[in-house]
């Protein structure tokens, strides 16, 4: 139970340094707005509806956000090297990934809503669905894109290919997700019945812990030497 | 206390940082590393601290091996380096009170006022840290080390760009750690400095110990001219 | 590199080659055509030993690399690095004769059949395992890492699997000729089988000569120190 008390500590000081910098939430609300605004561009409505490609879309921008914004997780804790003296701390580095994990899928729940928001509204789609339904579906499929970016996240701090690494380590695991995840979405935005999706929210769940728990237990494989 | 370092060695790929180093450092002892850049000599307190395992030797507390991941030893070592490794976002009091809580202490507000006013800079504890000048940081970066009161504490580099009064204050609560017991290693490339302050000298050099000796012992001016060589030498 | 491994890795790798000729002559000369696709059904007897020999390897790497983060055994990791060049190589051989073969068979170049996505899938995590690897400037972190990549890789081929099977009830696509129906003429089963072996042998004696070649790149070079150590703090 303490060690998930410290991961808390983690998840507040990072979300309290995520709000006083402000750069990388802000450059990712920036991205997910223009994104919507720029496939409102892009697409001819008069062939293609908006409402087609909106699940897509909006899985695609969280995805592609949630990415970019992973190789900043560990910024401020390698600013001025404080990240070796939190390992050096005793507490255990499940905790450390738990608590990050959880400061990054708050985040990355805010671009979602933002992405939900800003495409639903650029692409003109009238008729959502329930957003319960929404919620249920995007819920297990951000878990496991927060869970993996703060995995590759740290990986790729050590790479001197950094950022460009990212996408090639993390895309071929996110195919279930995004694939999962915007058929169910596609479905919610045509009010399905619910009996359609739980098969595939059963699977972004089963994606959602299994990241957690296999990045909280290789964790270690990634921050000792 | 004493701290043992057995064998040590530490590789990058075919490069060897350390090759088969062995220390000591009794509690109530201050013990200098030095030598020149590239000698080995922050791998070594890596490894000491348990932050490398080394690819081959031991180090051990009192005779029983102890490892980075191990978090009870974990909670033994204090470390200051010459990067502050503190939070530029966060406040003096939050950065430090998240880094006690981390460290298990129950009364985390107490053992920050207290260890801000060791080092002298309490007024500070409401300021971020990207206000403070380079000698507040690293004073703010010794409070948080010393705040679960370790018995053992490594320095890398401590001294890189405090003002006198810094430096002096450093050196003054590095005694005090000295007389109440503990195990201080440090590591510097400041020879001089460490003559004053340090009861052993310990030059490493391509990841070989070359000389390890006491350094109020005759012999400490050689090591000078020595190390002086060695270091114009290797620059 | 010992003597016996490179006895070993030649004589495999002999084998291997002669076998491959074997079956080049009896895919040209011998085997008779696959009365549906013609003379194209012929690049199965390269595919499907490639796939296999893929999977062969990735299995390996995926064992090896468990082995080497649990224990930090040198050995496992090399036999994991050398099995993943082998799961790169024969992996772009199946990914390259597939679509050469598909474009002819079920008349377009990629089909979602859950073998090839997922080697497709499989290939672009094994490229991660060499960048993640290589790019890293600490060596053993290198290797820990690209073991964690391998690890999380294979973790995930179930979930692909139920993935790509559901995407494909969606997406009907041309009809599949199953390569390997049961209904297999005898020759054409031998031709296999010899490509098999062929492949395999191949593959192991790559794998040892890679496996020996990389035990003797990390043999400690005597007394070497210096900055780079230091430098990487």
């Amino acid at each position: 139970m303490s060690e998930l008390r410290r991961a808390w500590l983690i998840t507040r000081k990072d979300l309290r340094l995520e709000f006083r910098t402000g750069g990388r939430l802000l450059s990712m609300i920036a991205f997910v707005v223009l994104a919507g605004f720029l496939f409102a561009f892009a697409l001819d409505h008069n062939l293609v509806p908006g409402r087609d490609v909106a699940a897509a879309l909006i899985w695609l921008v969280i995805l592609f956000a949630s990415t970019a914004g992973a190789g900043r997780i560990f910024d401020a804790e390698e600013e001025e090297g404080a990240f070796r003296h939190l390992l050096l701390t005793p507490v255990s580095r499940p905790a450390v990934f738990l608590g990050k994990t959880m400061a990054n899928l708050i985040v990355i729940w805010l671009v979602t809503a933002l992405t939900f928001i800003s495409l639903t509204a650029f692409l003109d789609v009238r008729d959502q669905g329930s957003l319960t339904a929404h919620a249920a579906v995007l819920l297990p499929g951000t878990i496991g894109l927060a869970a993996t970016g703060t995995f590759f996240g740290r990986m790729s701090r050590h790479s001197s290919l950094g950022d460009t690494l990212l996408p090639v380590l993390t895309f071929p695991l996110l195919v279930p997700v995004i694939y999962l995840g915007a058929t169910s979405t596609a479905r919610v935005l045509l009010e399905r019945p619910w009996t359609e999706i739980s098969g595939s929210v059963r699977l972004l769940w089963a994606f959602a812990v299994g990241s957690v728990f296999i990045g909280a237990a290789l964790f270690r494989h990634l921050t000792d030497e | 206390m004493t701290l043992v370092g057995r064998g040590l060695v530490c590789s990058y790929g075919p490069t060897r940082a350390l090759d088969g180093v062995d220390i000591v450092a009794g509690g109530g002892e201050i013990v200098a590393v030095v030598g020149p850049n590239g000698a080995g000599k922050t791998t070594l307190l890596r490894a000491l601290s348990g932050e490398r395992r080394p690819d081959r030797g031991d180090v051990l507390l009192d005779g029983s091996p102890v490892s980075g991941a191990d978090p009870g030893w974990r909670g033994r070592v204090g470390l200051v380096s010459h990067r502050t490794g503190l939070y530029r976002k966060l406040t003096v009091a939050e950065n430090l009170t998240f880094f006690a809580a981390l460290h298990r202490i129950s009364d985390a507000r107490h053992a920050v006022a207290r260890s801000l006013e060791t080092v002298g800079v309490a007024t500070l504890a409401k300021t971020r840290v990207e206000a403070l000048s380079r000698g507040q940081a690293q004073r703010v970066a010794l409070a948080r080390s010393l705040l679960h009161d370790p018995g053992i504490l490594f320095l890398d580099e401590p001294f890189t760009g405090l003002d006198p009064a810094a430096a002096a204050a450093l050196e003054s609560t590095l005694r005090a750690r000295r007389a109440a017991g503990g195990v201080i290693i440090l590591v510097t490339h400041e020879l001089r400095r460490c003559l004053g302050l340090a009861d052993r000298v310990v030059v490493l050099q391509r990841g070989h110990k070359v000389y390890d000796g006491e350094t109020g012992s005759a012999d400490a001016a050689d090591l000078l001219r020595f190390f002086t060589a060695t270091s114009s030498d290797a620059s | 590199m010992s003597t016996r491994a490179r006895i070993a890795g030649l004589a495999l790798v002999t084998a291997g080659v002669a076998t491959i000729l074997v079956t080049h002559w009896m895919m040209a000369f011998w085997v008779p055509s696959e009365a549906a696709q013609g003379v194209v059904q012929r690049i199965f007897y390269v595919h499907v030993p490639a796939a296999w020999t893929t999977f062969l390897a990735v299995g390996i790497v995926a064992l090896a690399s468990a082995v080497h983060l649990w224990l930090e055994d040198e050995r496992a990791d090399a036999a994991a690095v050398a099995a993943a060049e082998g799961a790169l190589i024969f992996g772009a051989i199946m990914l390259i004769t597939g679509p050469l073969w598909g474009r002819i068979a079920w008349g377009t170049y990629w089909t979602w059949e859950p073998r090839l996505t997922l080697t497709l899938l499989l290939w672009f995590t094994y490229l991660g395992y060499f960048l993640i690897r290589g790019s890293v400037a600490d060596p053993r972190r290198g290797k820990r890492f690209a073991a964690v990549v391998a690890i999380v890789g294979s973790l995930n081929i179930p979930l692909i699997h139920v993935s790509v099977e559901m995407f494909r009830s969606l997406h009907p696509g041309p009809v599949v000729i199953k390569p390997e129906g049961p209904t297999l003429h005898a020759d054409m089963l031998a031709t296999l089988l010899t490509s098999l072996a062929g492949f395999t042998l191949l593959f192991l004696g790559l794998f040892t000569f890679r496996y020996a070649v990389e035990r003797l790149r990390r043999r400690p070079l005597p007394a070497a120190a210096g900055e780079a150590g230091e430098a990487l703090i």
